[in-house]
């Protein structure tokens, strides 16, 4: 049985990511207010789509709702956004609901109100931006929620590390190396696994602890 | 001094403190009726022209923005609140709002009101209490009809 994944509200990024959840394989159905943005959206092959607001019940009843696996509210409101997770959750009983929100503050708070994953479009995309900006050798690539992620970082040539064994270097705490790649090959490093210059190390580092872990592997932030 | 002690000193020592957010004609005239009872309230509206819609004499205080940030709420010293209702244009705004009450600042007693009672079911569970227009006109309606 295919995994079928119900997105709602939102137009550029639900379009993006119907095509890629297609590509993938999923069953994708999108709801969408506008009757414009709906046909647009009916363009895309093997996409079902039903206009209808999808915070009311009874679209989500139209869309199949209580069949779906996942559901990711991606309108332009945090509080529409929160009622379809809650809707589609208690009343649908979908399996996992993702919610879209503006408001950083309110994180925390959707959390709390059952919504099984919520992505801050404004923490996410500042977060990048500020990475681009400002620290072009240790790129997150993939943030984890529960302030983790995957970072990697290509170790310069004058950096403290280079030639020592792993765990000759002070590292915070919460930063695990966890592969290195080092031209074609990878490797999981021991304690005494030597870095050299030109290493690409991957690690899972806590927010906090992502620049400590960067100044005892690379040196000093330029 | 914070806008509610400094209000509090200035009116009766009333324990009851009431906030109201969405000030159209629904808020504007309960927040005018229970400033009239002596209670303390406060209207939260994101729009400052609404609180024209109060009425001359009303006593309460006022906030200017929107009660859906964490921060305004705080402004409007939510956690000291007994009662809070959520009479906004918006169901989902609503529904929000009251949430936020009820779960971040655990006030007791929260009112919403929904204009699509289909999305009443979901909120009985939390203990928000629901106020349907829909509803209660249609059984106002009723008693009308059948009891003459």
């Amino acid at each position: 049985m295919k995994t079928r994944i119900l997105l709602v509200g939102g137009f550029e990024e639900t379009r993006f990511l119907a095509h890629s959840l297609l590509r993938k394989g999923y069953r994708v159905t999108v709801i969408n207010e506008d009757r414009d943005q709906c046909e647009s959206l009916a363009a895309i092959k093997g996409l079902q789509v039903f206009q209808g607001d999808g915070s009311k019940p009874y679209v989500l009843e139209d869309a199949n709702a209580a069949n779906t696996d996942i559901a990711i509210a991606l309108s332009e409101f945090d509080d529409a956004n929160l009622v379809i997770c809650e809707l589609c959750k208690k009343q649908f009983h979908v399996g996992k609901t993702v919610a879209l929100i503006s408001d950083p503050e309110k994180t925390e708070f959707f959390r709390m109100m059952g919504v099984d994953s919520v992505v801050c479009a404004t923490t996410t995309i500042s977060s990048i931006i500020e990475q681009q900006a400002l620290m072009n050798d240790l790129n997150t690539v993939m943030p984890l929620g529960s302030h983790v992620q995957v970072a990697q970082l290509i170790v310069p040539a004058d950096a403290p590390s280079v030639g020592r064994k792993l765990w000759e270097i002070e590292l915070p705490k919460a930063v695990i190396v966890g592969c290195i790649v080092r031209g074609e090959q990878s490797m999981i490093p021991r304690g005494d696994t030597r870095i050299m210059k030109d290493d690409r190390l991957i690690l899972i580092v806590s927010d906090d602890d992502r620049e400590s872990a960067f100044r005892a592997l690379a040196g000093e932030l330029v | 001094m914070k806008l509610f002690e400094k209000h509090q000193e200035k009116r009766h020592k009333n324990k009851e403190y009431t906030i109201i957010v969405g000030c159209g004609r629904l808020g504007a005239s309960l927040a005018g009726r229970l400033s009239d009872k002596g209670s303390n309230v406060l209207v939260i509206d994101e729009n400052k022209d609404s609180f024209r819609k109060l009425p001359p004499d009303f006593g309460g205080m006022v906030v200017q923005g929107d009660a859906t940030e964490i921060s305004v709420l705080k402004r409007a010293e939510i956690s000291k609140a007994t009662s809070v209702i959520a009479v906004t244009n918006h169901d989902n705004t609503n529904v929000m709002i009251a949430q936020l009450a009820k779960e971040l600042f655990h006030i007791d007693n929260v009112i919403a009101r929904l204009y699509d009672p289909d999305r009443e079911c979901v909120y009985k569970e939390l203990k928000i209490n629901t106020i349907c227009p829909v509803v209660l006109s249609s059984s106002k309606v009723d008693q009308l009809l059948y009891q003459a």
